[in-house]
């Protein structure tokens, strides 16, 4: 058996009478990633915010690397990395004079600024001062500011939202590298596609709770409505389309119907998106 | 305390405040400014004794002193235009002499002469012009003459006015320095609050202790760096220097502390300035009492800064000693690690 990143178990927090998340329990592998999706509010940042030590749990307890985050908060904050989904850069430093501080308190060694910003595509601005920085670029810093210390656990909040395709590919190339160094990515996202290409596990979180934590593809499989779209020729050269659910006993049949009775200008297989199975579950949109 | 993290710290503070131009721009104008006005203001006292002289009938001797050099007599033809000349500050004493005063004299009474003394004269200027009055009339007539005084002060009481106008504004000009610093580290703190850095430092192995601690010698460094080149070129040293340099110490931890707790209230720069300017202009309410003498009664005791002001007046202009201001420092101490104390835990509060 792998052995486990994070274990969190029943985690909660609340903000007033706000119950941000509620007995939050779930368990991640080394090299594992993670996604941890829901619309805003429904308790991912506070999720991230207990296993980093920033919030102490009301109840429950995390466990990371072996260490119980409340009483050793130090040693676990030495092995992880985090990025925030805010931007909270020193703008008035330069890049690597941004990381080479955090690469100080990290008490790293021999640490190689340049080829840490090479690696996520900032060279050559290496001594710019942040502020000059377009907001793909300040991300990517904050990215290989999570990185610093060589992290064991690496916690991404929302790594890509409102980046550009080239910005944001760079980024999700970056964790894909994390996860074959070994280290277990913790993502939290909106973004359903980003989630489904990287995620081993995910997590939809609703109202502070976990509503289901599966791989995409169980997801899809226990939840998803399977189908073949179909595009024939109707009456009077009208295009129309026709869809036959590829989960029923009379699938066969439908199929061959469709072929005998309609002409068939084009026809493909349609999966549920995990967007779809979000709804399905909770009852809510992402966007909410 | 983890030493390597403080250092690395206290690095990115200076770097910071070197680069931010607003800083670094009111920091160099305002020393060069305070030690400017220093040296442009008078440097001595004038010594010359400028007299009002209401007389009716001026007796020779009086008559004779006019003519002495060093002296400086101004005669009106009315009591009310002598005290408004004095009102208006263009004598510090003035004396009126009864119109019938050789005839009272001559009948063996005693004439009453009044005294009007500028609130900005010291009290011993009147005396002094008693014991005047006094050797005039002797002159006059070759033996000690009787005669009543009434003494009467125009405007508010302003003690100490002997001391040049420069030394009186060193004290508050020193304060000021210190002061401004409150600002400075509430904004520097803030700012680190406001644009989220605090939360990205707090996920590393660093505790908030070592942030605030290196907040404070930062603030510390600041202040006092500044008070003190500011107190060296205008030879604050030139008394006591232990005892300046501990009060400038120990008034740079009181403006740390107080720079936590408005940085604790505070959400944002633009509160750190209205916050920030209401408290310096509290704090610096003491040290305009050492420019007018006797403006500030004892409630000004309860603004901690007045400990700060009256010790660097009393050490500066007075050559005060340990032992003068051994009280004065205690409650400064005692206020700076109060406020100190309470920023701290106001601060932790926050940054959790």
């Amino acid at each position: 058996m792998a052995e486990k990143s994070i274990i969190a178990e029943n985690l909660t927090y609340r903000y007033g009478s706000v119950l941000a998340a509620d007995h939050i329990s779930f368990e991640v592998d080394a090299a594992e990633i993670i996604g941890f999706l829901g619309p805003n509010g429904a308790g991912k940042t506070t999720a991230v915010k207990m296993l980093t030590g920033q919030l102490r749990s009301q109840e429950g307890r995390a466990i990371l690397l072996g260490f119980d985050v409340a009483k050793h908060t130090q040693a676990v904050r030495s092995r992880i990395g985090v990025c925030f989904e805010q931007t909270n850069l020193y703008e008035q430093m330069s890049a690597l004079d941004n990381l080479a501080l955090f690469a100080e308190l990290f008490g790293v060694k021999d640490f190689d600024g340049y080829g840490l910003l090479k690696r996520v595509g900032l060279n050559g601005r290496e001594k710019d001062k942040v502020a000059g920085y377009s907001k793909g670029m300040k991300q990517r810093l904050m990215v290989a500011r999570s990185l610093v210390n060589r992290p064991e656990i690496l916690f991404l909040d929302e790594p890509t939202a409102g980046l550009d395709p080239v910005s944001a590919e760079a980024i999700r190339n970056i964790i894909l590298e994390e996860r074959e160094r070994g280290a277990t990515v913790f993502l939290t996202t909106h973004d359903m596609w980003e989630a489904d290409k990287l995620c081993n596990r995910v997590a939809f979180m609703s109202e502070g709770r976990i509503a289901t934590l599966d791989t995409p593809s169980s997801l899809k499989q226990r939840y998803g409505k399977r189908s073949l779209l179909a595009q024939v020729a109707g009456s009077g050269g009208r295009v129309e389309q026709r869809e036959i659910n590829l989960d029923t006993p009379a699938t066969p049949e439908a199929v061959g119907q469709l072929f005998k009775q309609e002409r068939v200008i084009t026809i493909h297989s349609e999966e549920a998106t995990l967007e779809d199975i979000f709804i399905a579950i909770t009852g809510r949109k992402l966007t909410e | 305390m983890n030493i390597r993290i403080i250092r690395a710290l206290l690095k990115k503070d200076v770097a910071l405040f070197l680069a931010n131009r607003f800083y670094l721009l009111i920091t160099v104008v305002g020393l060069v400014f305070y030690i400017g006005i220093y040296f442009i203001l008078p440097a001595q006292v004038d010594e010359k004794l400028k007299l009002g002289l209401y007389a009716p009938v001026l007796p020779s001797a009086f008559a004779q002193l006019t003519a002495q050099q060093g002296a400086e007599i101004g005669r009106y033809d009315t009591e009310d235009a002598l005290k408004k000349a004095i009102l208006d500050g263009d004598y510090q004493i003035g004396v009126a002499l009864p119109a019938g005063i050789m005839d009272v004299w001559a009948a063996g009474g005693r004439p009453r002469i009044a005294v009007y003394r500028a609130s900005a004269a010291p009290p011993e200027l009147g005396d002094a012009i008693v014991a005047l009055v006094k050797e005039l009339s002797y002159a006059q007539t070759g033996q000690a003459l009787n005669f009543d005084t009434s003494a009467e002060v125009l405007g508010p009481d302003m003690l100490g006015a002997q001391v040049a106008l420069r030394d009186r504004m060193k004290p508050l000009l020193a304060v000021f320095i210190l002061l401004v610093e409150v600002m400075s580290l509430a904004s520097l703190i803030s700012v680190e609050i406001e644009q989220g850095t605090a939360r990205a430092l707090l996920v590393t192995p660093m505790r908030a202790s070592h942030l605030l601690v290196a907040k404070g010698i930062l603030g510390v460094g600041l202040a006092l760096g500044q008070a003190v080149l500011f107190m060296a070129l205008v030879g604050g040293f030139s008394h006591q220097p232990l005892t300046m340099l501990t009060t400038l110490i120990i008034g740079s931890a009181m403006v740390v502390g107080v720079g936590f707790f408005l940085a604790s209230v505070a959400r944002d720069v633009m509160a750190v300035t209205s916050w920030g300017t209401v408290t310096l202009v509290l704090l610096a309410i003491p040290g305009i009492g050492t420019i007018i003498p006797g403006l500030l009664s004892d409630w000004a005791r309860v603004i901690p800064s007045y400990y700060l002001t009256d010790t660097v007046n009393r050490v500066a202009n007075y050559g005060a000693g340990w032992s003068d201001v051994a009280a004065n420092l205690a409650i400064l101490a005692g206020f700076s690690a109060v406020a100190g104390a309470g920023g701290l835990a106001a601060l932790r509060r926050r940054y959790r």
